[in-house]
């Protein structure tokens, strides 16, 4: 995928009387909207499933009052060589971050105080011409098709439960309960300390239902790791490891994303934080950190991949949750526990 | 296929940790390292260089045909063959600071 940028997206501070405080060049990682416009498209059969290399763009939407250079937000749109562009919009909360930061930033500079309110716009202006580069590297995407094979929507739903909330815009994921008990088990067997896997499976196209859903069908215990009660390493022998188990199993299955534990039980105690404050704390269930989603940007890019956490808490069983990328934000999401093995058809 | 000493540029096939992104490298340069092979093809693949906190990130480059990690050091001439397939590998981390 090759993404281009006629225009150059910044962020105008307002302190909390209104004063503009600056325009900071808007830098963030736009590849999750792209490849969350680009699976939502395959998924829905509007964009061929070997449409990795289609040229995609990123442009303002234009504020409706204040025009341009006022955004109210972006457009990821893609090309089609036969067809017409397909595209998705996506909010200036998306910009949320970048203007944290730069909050952070203001109030060490003494720009803006401590616990001050502050707004922000984004603007964006035309891209200054480049000049073609001499030399470097000569570089074709030669990524694969979306890999899914043909089976029914229908099936896997008539034997799965739903887990958490199910929110329409996901892409199923079905995950077969033995995948759970092992993380389970593995959890529990390295209580304090984190743990992982990396998690393998089927995708799906149920081309009547006009969706692409996922099956996760194992998890390989992530091995060459080094854990702590609060950080789960992957080496580049992790990944080797995985692969060559990927490999040696040769059923077609690709890697889908990882797991790993949140042994909140150990970082309660390190807090000593009351029963009642562990119950509502936002580390609980449904936490995943930056350092969580860098893994996923690294090692899972694709829109069709996720991660699952699972939760040791003091105060209850085990939880799962899981995590995926919808209109472009690393969001916690539901899935569907498999009761029994479902292959195809 | 010529005398691999004379070779100033090989091709070669670089993915990563998922398989789903490959990319074809058409003019590696023989007298480059593999750190500078790695380097420019984490924007290329549109990879991250640093993590969450902004640390820099160390990739890996796994030559699939030698079932090894290539040290950064090593020169594409000496390392490498045309057509050679490279995966990147990232040392990093899920979790969090306090």
């Amino acid at each position: 995928m090759t993404l281009t940028f006629p225009y150059r997206f910044a962020i105008v501070m307002y302190g909390e009387d209104g004063t503009n405080l600056g325009t900071v060049p808007a830098k963030r990682d736009w590849q999750w909207a792209e490849e969350w416009t680009r699976f939502y498209f395959q998924r829905r059969g509007q964009l061929a499933l070997n449409g990795n290399g289609c040229a995609s763009t990123l442009i303002p939407l234009w504020e409706h009052t204040l025009g341009e250079p006022y955004c109210r937000g972006y457009r990821v749109q893609i090309a089609q060589p036969e067809g017409r562009p397909v595209a998705s919009d996506f909010p200036n909360t998306h910009f949320r971050d970048v203007a944290a930061a730069v909050a952070s930033r203001y109030v060490e500079q003494k720009k803006l105080r401590e616990g001050e309110f502050y707004s922000y716009m984004v603007v964006a202006h035309p891209a200054p011409p480049e000049a073609p580069k001499a030399g470097g590297l000569s570089v074709t995407n030669a990524s694969p098709s979306v890999p899914a094979r043909d089976a029914s929507l229908a099936t896997f739903l008539a034997r799965a439960k739903p887990s958490g909330v199910i929110d329409i815009d996901d892409m199923p994921v079905f995950v077969s309960q033995q995948v759970l008990e092992e993380a389970a088990e593995r959890t529990r067997a390295e209580e304090g300390t984190e743990t992982g896997g990396v998690l393998i499976g089927t995708l799906w196209r149920d081309q009547a239902a006009a969706e692409i859903f996922a099956e996760i069908t194992a998890q390989i215990p992530a091995e060459h790791t080094s854990g702590s009660n609060v950080k789960l390493t992957f080496t580049p022998q992790t990944w080797a490891a995985a692969d060559a188990a990927l490999q040696l199993r040769k059923r077609g299955e690709v890697f889908l994303g990882y797991w790993h534990s949140h042994p909140v039980r150990e970082w309660c105690k390190g807090k000593t934080c009351t029963p009642e404050a562990q119950k509502t704390c936002r580390l609980a269930k449904d936490f995943f950190s930056a350092d969580d989603e860098a893994v996923m940007r690294a090692a899972f890019p694709r829109a069709y991949s996720i991660a699952i956490v699972a939760n040791d808490t003091a105060f209850t069983d085990l939880t799962f949750s899981m995590f995926g990328n919808r209109e472009g934000i690393t969001q916690p999401r539901g899935f569907y526990v498999l009761e029994e093995k479902t292959h195809g058809a | 296929m010529g005398n691999p000493e004379t070779l100033l540029e090989i091709p070669l096939e670089i993915s990563d940790v998922s398989g789903q992104k490959v990319f074809s490298v058409a003019n590696a340069p023989t007298g480059n390292t593999v750190g500078e092979l790695v380097h420019e093809m984490l924007g290329k693949m549109n990879l991250p260089r640093n993590d969450a906190s902004g640390a820099p990130l160390t990739y890996q480059a796994r030559l699939e045909r030698e079932g090894r990690h290539l040290n950064a050091s090593e020169r594409i001439g000496d390392a490498l063959e045309r057509g050679d397939k490279l995966t990147l590998q990232p040392n990093i981390d899920a979790g969090m600071s306090y």
